[in-house]
């Protein structure tokens, strides 16, 4: 009996403990916030142990590395493109042993956590609507609605002057190429986080074409709308893929997701008109206007209707998002599709697996009946924020790092330390012979300790700053000295020259050629008030009249109406906002 | 059917403990004890996933910000269901919601019971249990991929289309992008995928039909059809009507992952329901508060439809589902 006691008392003990932690694990009625409370306060004592100060500008700088170690606070999203050898984590690995080595930095991860189905994005919501007390630094990459939180919770420093003061000038021309870099995370003018880099116009729009059709077809490449609908209509009419089947259609849209969209895209057709629908233009007396209400619109409208009246464009368009959009053209049905000029990579593969005797071309966006042309012009140059503690000890720190991966990580000299690669044996290796290879299926003895031979295992994604550091402009500066037949030198132009097709390299070009035709969204702040509240009722409005007009449900008059109602439904108000927002913030 | 297992369990306890008298609260608890440390982790599992995440509901009545908490965010009172009710396009969405649920609620009734019934006059074994799992087959296929499927195959230029336009020489027909056409899709679409676990219900209750029954019947000379109209029939009553009030309860929820999946917006006007509308106001636009307010409100809607019908069902055919 006394056995028996004992031993329900232990069940019932260790009941009681699991729901005792089960409780306190969703106190706040969310679930699952363990792990997120390590307090960073242990990191910032450590950090304070390192005001040796010997020299430098009083942070414990030598102008190479901190003389004593600091250590900088972060968390962790593990996207799926990182890859470990063995025995290595994103808290051990050659990255973090690389930058205490030289730069005296030790990164100490308060959480990681696997960053699938938006993990990271929802464990940093957890973390804020907590109150735990932030790391010394976050990097974010993702949607606007989650760095306006971070932002608005008011743990982060202005960065202004921590930007002009340490950083590097590499940094700062990459930052300068586009004027609205610091736009999106302005608050009454303050810079609220520092901007991770990516390559510019990688966003930017060309109209990729059929050469192989063209050329049986003997069409001229088109300059205007209607050279296009020439070409269009030789497409649906002239039986270009020789199967004497009416099966072909003119060009590849994809209006599912709105009618501005990163391929398959249609905004290029309302730029033709003079402005893009669904962003903020700016009119001729610099005020800030929505083009998906603009007169410019309705004449792109009566355009759409009467290529889905003959045909031009898919009656499924509207089912069909980016992808599904661009799966038209790669299985040979469209011999026309605007989108960035990468799609060689991606999806283009396709295209040549479905029809191998297929050729593509990009092409400028053709101009409108008054000369117009206008495409969106992407993001500006930038993937990622970095936000900086207040009371983070050194938050100049990241600055420090961040400079060091611009200098000698993004552009890379021949007989550099990073010619190659990051590491030997990690995502590079040289055979006996002397001659650079990255394939760790091959050669396993040169890549020791993979834990996955299928990938290169790639430190640089490891870093704070996502992938080291990229130069805004190198990209597109390289593939010009390729197009224009110049030799590659510097290891990054070699790479470049290997991994990228010709027709990828001339679509790059006619971008550059035709860059002042970018017309970008001028609103880059956090959604206002109204639009909180009326944004979806806004976009359902305008999205279903289009849809409806171009396919002739509804009259094309029925867009004077909508104009009409989106105004009094708030898009007045919106409009009234979004020029506030512009006169503080962007004009300055 | 949770439900039906505790209340079997019950009495087998109870009658266990009726004989004792006097100290019958402890002895019943003596012998008992190892069931109820059994449930205890269920019971707590209940509770802490099932009731106390119902404490964030609060924050339909705040203007819910994630960095100020549930704790912090201030007290709106009823202004989001304000604003729901008001909200230009609701009125639409709401009907919307309840045709595309009533017809569901109704066919799903309508075709699994004759479906069985059907089935049940089948000789063969073989081809019966064949029949009955192909049909059930698409309810395991998430609607991620029949909406990939359906969008394919009812394309302008898909295998429907192509086969109409040739055999009637019509115009294809926009399946998914006319607003009437759209309804007719879901909802067949939704038969198709639901109906076989529907029938396996009912060809369960058939199997429990008393057999004595039947012969009774057949020794008065009724035929098939006579036996099936007087004795299937009313035997099966219950279950349509329990089926009946428990999707009742359903009668706002038309379907999320379907209608997500098939939906454009060329289709708004006539597909757009509910769901799908929280969807794009409250994930995409971060209005969590209204969000938890329409969710609230369909919510109780549900509730008072389920405590209508139980009482319904109760009087009219004398059955208790709890």
């Amino acid at each position: 009996m006394g056995n028996r006691k004992k031993s329900l008392l232990l069940t019932l003990t260790t009941l009681l403990a699991v729901s005792l932690t089960a409780c306190s694990g969703s106190n706040s009625g969310n679930g699952g916030k363990d792990g997120a409370s390590s307090p960073s306060a242990t990191a910032s004592a450590t950090a304070s142990a390192s005001k040796s100060e010997e020299k430098g500008d009083g942070t414990g700088w030598d102008g190479q590395k901190y003389a004593t170690p600091i250590t900088l606070t972060t968390v962790k999203g593990i996207g799926t493109n990182y890859f470990f050898k063995t025995g290595e984590t994103i808290e051990n690995n050659v990255m973090t042993k690389f930058v205490h080595d030289n730069l005296g930095i030790d990164v100490k991860y308060n959480w990681v956590v696997t960053d699938t189905n938006d993990a990271y994005k929802t464990k940093l919501r957890l973390m804020l609507s907590s109150g735990d007390k932030m790391p010394d630094i976050i990097s974010f990459r993702g949607d606007t609605e989650t760095l306006n939180m971070l932002i608005d919770s008011g743990q982060f420093m202005e960065v202004g002057d921590l930007f002009d003061k340490y950083a590097g000038d590499t940094y700062k021309q990459g930052v300068a190429l586009n004027p609205d870099t610091w736009l999106p995370v302005l608050r009454n003018s303050k810079k609220m986080a520092l901007p991770i880099l990516d390559y510019a116009y990688n966003d930017d729009m060309v109209l990729w074409l059929r050469q192989d059709w063209m050329d049986k077809l003997g069409l001229q490449a088109p300059k205007t709308l209607a050279d296009l609908e020439t070409i269009m209509d030789a497409f649906v009419n002239k039986d270009p893929d020789g199967n004497n089947k009416k099966d072909t259609i003119g060009m590849a849209m994809g209006f599912k997701n709105g009618f501005n969209v990163w391929m398959s895209d249609v905004s290029w057709v309302f730029g033709a008109y003079g402005g893009l629908p669904n962003q903020w233009n700016s009119g001729a007396d610099g005020t800030l206007s929505n083009g998906s209400v603009d007169p410019a619109a309705k004449q792109a409208l009566a355009t759409l209707k009467s290529w889905m009246d003959k045909g031009y464009i898919s009656k499924d368009s509207a089912l069909k998002d980016e992808v599904a959009g661009a799966e038209m053209f790669t299985k040979g049905q469209a011999g026309a599709i605007v989108g960035r000029n990468w799609l060689p990579d991606w999806p283009f593969g396709d295209l040549l697996n479905n029809v191998p005797t297929a050729k593509y071309k990009a092409y400028p966006i053709p101009s409108g009946p008054d000369g117009k042309i206008g495409a969106p012009s992407g993001n500006p140059s930038v993937n990622g924020w970095i936000l900086v503690n207040k009371d983070s000890k050194n938050p100049e720190a990241i600055l420090r790092y961040y400079n060091y991966f611009f200098e000698n990580w993004a552009n890379p000299q021949p007989g550099s330390a990073f010619e190659n690669g990051f590491a030997e044996g990690y995502d590079w290796a040289k055979l006996p012979d002397g001659t650079i290879t990255k394939d760790p299926q091959k050669y396993p003895d040169l890549f020791p300790n993979y834990a996955d031979r299928t990938h290169l295992v790639e430190p640089i994604y490891y870093t704070l700053t996502f992938e080291g550091a990229r130069i805004p402009a190198l990209y597109a500066d390289t593939m010009i000295k390729l197009a224009n037949g110049g030799t590659p030198e510097t290891p990054y132009e070699k790479q470049t020259a290997g991994v990228r097709k010709k027709e990828n390299i001339d679509a790059m070009k006619i971008v550059l050629d035709q860059k002042d035709i970018r017309m970008k969204n001028y609103f880059q702040g956090p959604l206002t008030d109204t639009m909180k509240q009326k944004n979806e009722l806004l976009n359902k409005l305008v999205n279903e009249t289009y849809n409806k007009i171009i396919y002739g449900q509804s009259n094309l008059d029925e867009f004077d109406k909508m104009v009409a109602n989106w105004k009094k439904s708030g898009g007045d108000q919106i409009t009234k906002e979004v020029n506030d927002w512009y006169k503080a913030n962007a004009s300055k | 059917m949770r439900a039906k297992v505790e209340t079997v369990g019950e009495p087998a306890v109870a009658s266990g403990t009726g004989t004792q008298k006097g100290s019958a609260w402890s002895g019943f608890l003596r012998r008992t004890w190892p069931l109820h440390v059994m449930l205890l982790p269920a019971v707590l599992l209940q509770l802490v996933f099932g009731y106390l995440p119902l404490g964030g509901l609060v924050i339909a009545f705040q203007d819910f910000k994630p960095y100020q908490g549930i704790f912090h965010s201030p007290w709106v009172g009823w202004a989001h269901f304000r604003f729901m009710f008001e909200y230009p396009d609701s009125k639409q969405v709401i009907f919307n919601t309840v045709i595309i649920a009533g017809l569901k609620i109704v066919s799903n009734i309508v075709v699994p019971f004759t479906f069985a019934l059907l089935l049940n006059e089948v000789r063969k074994q073989l081809f019966k249990r064949t029949v009955q799992t192909l049909v059930y087959l698409p309810f395991f296929i998430s609607w991620v991929f029949l909406g990939g499927i359906l969008n394919d195959v009812l394309a302008s230029d898909g295998i429907v289309n192509n086969l109409l336009v040739s055999w009637f020489h019509i115009e294809p027909i926009l399946f998914l992008g006319d607003g009437n056409w759209f309804r007719f899709t879901v909802i067949v679409s939704d038969i198709w995928q639901q109906f076989g676990f529907g029938t396996i219900v009912y060809l369960a209750a058939l199997a429990g039909v008393n057999p004595a029954l039947y012969e009774a019947a057949e020794v008065d000379g009724a035929s098939r059809w006579k036996q099936t109209l007087h004795v299937t029939i009313p035997s099966l009553a219950p279950i349509v009507i329990v089926v009946g009030t428990l999707a009742l309860g359903n009668i706002l929820n038309a379907g999320f992952d379907q209608i997500f999946n098939l939906y454009n917006a060329l289709v708004y006007d006539k597909g757009d329901i509910i769901d799908t509308f929280v969807y794009r106001t409250g994930i995409l636009n971060g209005q969590f508060s209204f969000g938890t307010a329409v969710g609230v409100f369909k919510s109780f809607v549900g509730f008072a439809l389920i405590v209508l019908s139980y009482r319904i069902a109760y009087k009219l055919a004398d059955y208790k589902i709890f």
